[in-house]
C-alpha cells in the first residue's frame, strides 16, 4: 500500500515538472471563454466575449486606448485630418492592406463597413452622430458629421472594416467564415465548443508570434481554474474566488486590470426621500465602502465614489470623494427632517447583485435607514428598472468608450434606459451638450470637471467601486500591461524563449 | 404489435402540440423582450424596437404561435434562433451527438453495475458485501453531482494529469462526465434491482422451482431476473429520455455542449425559437423512448406481449 502511494507521488511530481517545462517553441495559444458567442458578424454583435474574438480577426480604421489620454494609433487609416469646423473627418488609408483572402482593402470597403456599422441596431449607436461617409479616392474616406462631435475619433475607431464584396457575395459566409484584416484569420468553430484562428503572414504590421489561437468555451469558474493549471487552457479572465487558489500556483500570472464599469446605488430621484439632496448625501456617507468590496468583491475592485473611473478622462482629485462616516450620515438625515428608524421600503435588485443589497441593507440600518431587500430575475428587474417602479435599487453598470457616454446616466433623454437616478436638470443636460462639441481636450475636461463636481455635490447616485478584471495566464506567456477595460491582442503576446 | 405503434405515433401529434402550445405561452408570460435583452439596458428604447421588429416578436402571441407551427408543417423549419440568428436546428444537432454520446454511455456504465451488484446483493441478503453496497449507494445517491464532478476532475485532471478537465472531442472528454453521471444513478439502480430482486426471490413461483431441483444460477437468470426486471426496465427507459434533455451539471463542470446549457441559456436570453425547437426535438425523442420501452416489456414479459396482440386485434 505504501508502495503504490509512492509510486503516485512520483508520478504527480513528474506530471508537475513536464508541466512547466512545456513552454519551449510554444507557438500556440489556448484562451477561455466564458460563453460562447452566438455571432461572428462584425456589426451585429452584442457580447464582450465576441468583441474578444473579433478583435482578433479585424481590424479597424485607427486604435483608441480607452483611458483616452493617448492618441490614437494608425491601423488601416495611416493618418486622419479633422477640419476646423470639426465637421469632416478624413482618413488616409494604408495602401498595402489586404484581407484574408488577398483581396485589398479599399475605401470602398471602409464607407461600407463604417454604413453597415451604422445600420446597425447592435452597434450603430456608437457612431450614430455620423451623417454620411464617403469614398474620394481609392484610399482617402471622408466622414461628414451633422455638429461637431468631439468624441467621435473614439466612436469611429469601432467600426471593423469588412469587405464589400465578400459581403455582396455571401451573407452567410460573411458570418459563419467571417474574412477580415486582422492578424488572425478564421479557421473553424464548433457551436458551443470552440473557434479556432490561425496567424495572417500577410500582416501589414508583421505576423503575429504565436501562430494558432484557439478559443474553448468554459463557463464554470472552477473547471477553468483547473484548466488553466493543467496546462490545457493558457489565458482566462478569471472571477475573483478562484484567485487565491490561481495565485498560489508559481506557473501562474494574475493580471488586475481597471474598469470603468461602475457598481452603485442608484435612488429614484422622482420619489420621497430621494428628492432631497441632503438623504442622498447620507445614504453616500452611511456606506463602508472599503468593507463592500472586501465583501462582494474579494478586494478586487476600486472604491470610488464618483461615477467616473479614476483611469478615464475628466477625472480629478478635486471631485469630492464620499467616505465613510455614518455620523455625517445621521445628521444629515436629521437635517433632511427624516425621523430615525426611518422605513426606505424595498429596494430592488436582480438576483446577481443580491449580495450588494445585504451589505447596503445593514450599513443603512446603522444610521436608522430601514430597507427590505426584493430579489428579482434578472429580465423582471429590468422592466421595473425602465419603468422607475422602485425607490432605490443597486447594480452595476458599464458606459465604456469616452466620458460622454456617462451622459447617459445623468441627462433627462436617457430616463427609462440608464438614466437611474430619473434625474433631470437643465444645467446638467446643457454640460453634456457642452462637452459633446468642444473640441479643444483641456476645456472639455474643464465641463467635464464641472459635471462630476455638480454629481457629486447633488450625490445623484451613491457609487461604490470599479470592479477590476482579472486575466490568469501562464507566466512564460509574455503579454503587455493591460490597459483600462482590459481589451486584449493576442498580435501582442508572445512565449519567452 | 404493428398497429399498436403506430397507433401510439398518431397520438404523438396531440402531445406535440400540447408540448409547444404550453411552452410558447410560459415563454411569452416571462418578462422582459428579445430585443432588450440582447442589447442591454443602456440601449435606446428604437433600436430594441427595430430589433424586436427584426425577430417579429412585435407581433401579437397567437399570430406568432401560428406562424411558428406553420413554419414547422409547411417549411419543416424549426425557426431562426434570435440570439445567433442561424436556423435553431444547427445548433440542436451541434450539441445533441455529445448528449447522446453522454446518455449512452452512462446509462451502460450505471446499469451495468447498479443492475449486476443490485443481483447480488439481493441473493447474498445481509452478507458483508450486500451491506457495504447498499452503504456506498447511500453515499452516491446522497452526493451532490457537481462537487463529484469537481472532485474527479481535481483527481483525475488536476493531480494525475490523466485525463482532460474540459470539452467533448474525443473519448477521453466523456469518461469523467460519465462518471459523474452514472455512479450517482448507478446508486438508484442498485437499490431498485436489489428490492424487485428481494421481492421475486420470495414468490411461491421461485419456491417451486427450487423444489423441483433447479439449480441456483438457473433460478436466478432465468426465473427470478426477468420478472424483477420490469421496473428496472421502466426506470431505466425514463431516466434515458430524461438524461437525453441533457445532464446540465456534468455539461457545466466539463464545458461540455449539451442540450441542457443549451436550453437553460436560451431561456435565460428568451431566445424562443431555441427553447421551441430544442424543447420539441427532445419531446418527441422522448415519446419514442418510451414507446420503445413499452415495446421492449412485450420481450421480457409474454404476459404483456399477448395483451398487445389481443389489443390490436379487438380494434382491428
Amino acid at each position: 500500500m505504501k508502495k503504490r502511494f509512492a509510486l503516485l507521488a512520483a508520478a504527480c511530481l513528474c506530471m508537475a515538472v513536464s508541466m512547466t517545462s512545456f513552454a519551449a517553441d510554444k507557438t500556440d495559444i489556448v484562451v477561455a471563454m466564458d460563453a460562447d458567442v452566438d455571432t461572428l458578424h462584425p456589426t451585429d454583435f452584442s457580447t464582450t466575449v465576441e468583441l474578444g474574438v473579433l478583435n482578433q480577426i479585424y481590424d479597424t480604421l485607427l486604435y483608441y486606448s480607452p483611458d483616452g489620454t493617448k492618441d490614437p494609433e494608425p491601423r488601416i487609416a495611416e493618418s486622419y485630418e479633422i477640419s476646423d469646423d470639426g465637421l469632416d473627418y478624413t482618413f488616409h488609408l494604408r495602401d498595402d492592406v489586404t484581407f484574408h483572402d488577398g483581396t485589398p482593402v479599399t475605401a470602398d470597403d471602409v464607407v461600407f463597413s463604417i454604413e453597415l456599422y451604422k445600420a446597425s441596431e447592435y452597434q450603430g449607436s456608437q457612431i450614430s452622430m455620423l451623417s454620411s461617409v464617403e469614398a474620394t479616392d481609392e484610399h482617402t474616406v471622408v466622414c461628414h458629421l451633422d455638429a461637431p462631435y468631439s468624441p467621435f475619433l473614439q466612436g469611429i475607431c469601432s467600426p471593423m472594416i469588412a469587405s464589400k464584396a465578400y459581403y455582396e457575395s455571401s451573407e452567410d459566409d460573411f458570418v459563419n467564415n467571417p474574412i477580415g484584416s486582422g492578424p488572425y484569420k478564421f479557421v473553424s468553430r464548433a457551436k458551443g465548443s470552440n473557434i479556432k484562428l490561425e496567424a495572417n503572414e500577410d500582416y501589414y504590421r508583421g505576423a503575429p508570434e504565436i501562430k494558432e489561437v484557439t478559443f474553448e468555451v468554459i463557463p464554470d469558474s472552477s473547471t477553468k481554474a483547473i484548466a488553466l493549471q493543467t496546462g490545457e487552457v493558457n489565458f482566462a479572465e478569471i472571477d475573483s474566488a478562484t484567485k487565491p487558489q490561481l495565485e498560489a500556483n508559481p506557473a501562474i500570472t494574475i493580471a488586475e486590470v481597471p474598469t470603468s464599469s461602475f457598481s452603485y446605488i442608484a435612488m429614484n430621484t422622482e420619489k420621497e426621500p430621494f428628492d432631497d439632496a441632503r438623504v442622498r448625501q447620507a445614504i453616500n456617507y452611511a456606506i463602508d465602502r472599503d468593507n463592500l468590496v472586501a465583501v462582494c468583491y474579494d478586494g478586487e475592485a476600486e472604491v470610488n465614489s464618483n461615477i467616473c473611473a479614476k483611469e478615464r478622462f475628466g477625472y480629478s482629485d478635486d471631485q469630492f470623494q464620499y467616505t465613510y462616516d455614518p455620523e455625517k450620515a445621521k445628521e444629515l438625515l436629521a437635517e433632511a427632517g427624516i425621523e430615525t428608524p426611518y422605513d426606505l421600503g424595498e429596494i430592488l435588485v436582480a438576483e446577481k447583485y443580491s449580495n450588494l443589497a445585504t451589505v447596503i441593507q445593514n450599513d443603512l440600518k446603522a444610521v436608522g435607514l430601514d430597507v427590505t431587500i426584493s430579489v428579482k430575475e434578472f429580465n423582471s428587474y429590468i422592466s421595473d428598472l425602465q419603468n422607475g417602479s422602485y425607490g432605490i435599487t443597486a447594480l452595476n453598470m458599464t458606459l465604456e468608450g469616452d466620458t460622454q457616454t456617462l451622459e447617459m446616466a445623468f441627462t433627462s433623454d436617457y430616463i427609462g434606459i440608464a438614466n437611474n437616478a430619473r434625474y433631470s436638470d437643465e444645467e446638467m443636460d446643457k454640460l453634456f451638450g457642452q462637452a459633446r462639441t468642444e473640441t479643444d481636450n483641456d476645456k472639455r475636461a474643464e465641463v467635464f470637471n464641472e459635471i462630476f463636481t455638480k454629481a457629486q455635490d447633488e450625490a445623484i447616485y451613491a457609487v461604490m467601486c470599479n470592479p477590476m478584471t482579472l486575466y490568469a495566464y501562464n507566466s512564460d506567456l509574455t503579454c503587455p500591461e493591460f490597459v483600462l477595460e482590459g481589451n486584449y491582442y493576442l498580435y501582442d503576446f508572445s512565449w519567452a524563449e | 404489435m404493428t398497429k399498436y405503434v403506430i397507433k401510439r405515433i398518431l397520438y404523438m401529434i396531440p402531445v406535440l402540440l400540447g408540448v409547444a402550445f404550453l411552452v410558447f405561452t410560459i415563454l411569452s408570460l416571462t418578462p422582459g423582450d428579445p430585443g432588450s435583452i440582447i442589447l442591454g439596458i443602456t440601449a435606446k428604447p428604437e433600436d430594441i424596437a427595430a430589433l424586436n421588429a427584426e425577430f417579429g416578436y412585435d407581433k401579437p402571441f397567437l399570430i406568432r404561435f401560428f406562424n411558428y407551427i406553420g413554419d414547422i408543417i409547411f417549411h419543416f423549419s424549426l425557426g431562426t434562433s434570435y440570439q445567433s440568428r442561424g436556423p435553431v436546428m444547427a445548433d440542436i444537432m451541434s450539441r445533441f451527438p455529445n448528449t447522446l454520446m453522454l446518455a449512452i454511455l452512462s446509462m451502460a456504465v450505471s446499469s451495468i453495475i447498479g443492475i449486476s451488484l443490485g443481483i447480488f446483493s439481493a441473493v447474498r441478503q445481509y452478507s458483508v458485501m450486500d451491506h457495504v453496497c447498499v452503504v456506498v449507494a447511500m453515499i452516491f445517491a446522497s452526493i451532490p453531482g457537481f462537487w463529484f464532478g469537481l472532485m474527479l476532475l481535481l483527481l483525475f485532471a488536476l493531480k494525475l494529469g490523466w485525463l482532460p478537465s474540459f470539452g467533448a472531442s474525443s473519448l477521453k472528454h466523456f469518461i469523467l462526465p460519465t462518471l459523474t453521471v452514472s455512479l450517482t444513478s448507478a446508486a438508484g439502480l442498485l437499490r431498485l434491482t436489489r428490492s424487485a430482486m428481494l421481492e421475486t426471490i420470495r414468490q411461491e413461483y421461485i419456491r417451486t422451482a427450487k423444489a423441483k431441483g433447479a439449480s441456483e444460477k438457473r433460478i436466478i437468470w432465468k426465473h427470478a431476473l426477468r420478472n424483477a426486471l420490469l421496473p428496472v426496465v421502466t426506470t431505466l427507459g425514463g431516466g434515458f429520455g430524461a438524461s437525453l434533455g441533457g445532464a446540465i451539471i456534468a455539461e457545466t463542470v466539463f464545458a461540455m455542449p449539451g442540450m441542457g446549457t443549451l436550453i437553460t441559456t436560451a431561456i435565460r436570453q428568451k431566445d424562443i425559437p431555441m427553447v421551441m425547437g430544442a424543447t420539441l426535438f427532445l419531446a418527441v425523442l422522448f415519446s419514442f423512448v418510451i414507446l420503445l420501452v413499452d415495446v421492449l416489456y412485450a420481450f421480457i414479459d409474454p404476459r404483456i406481449k399477448a395483451k398487445y396482440q389481443n389489443g390490436g386485434k379487438s380494434r382491428g
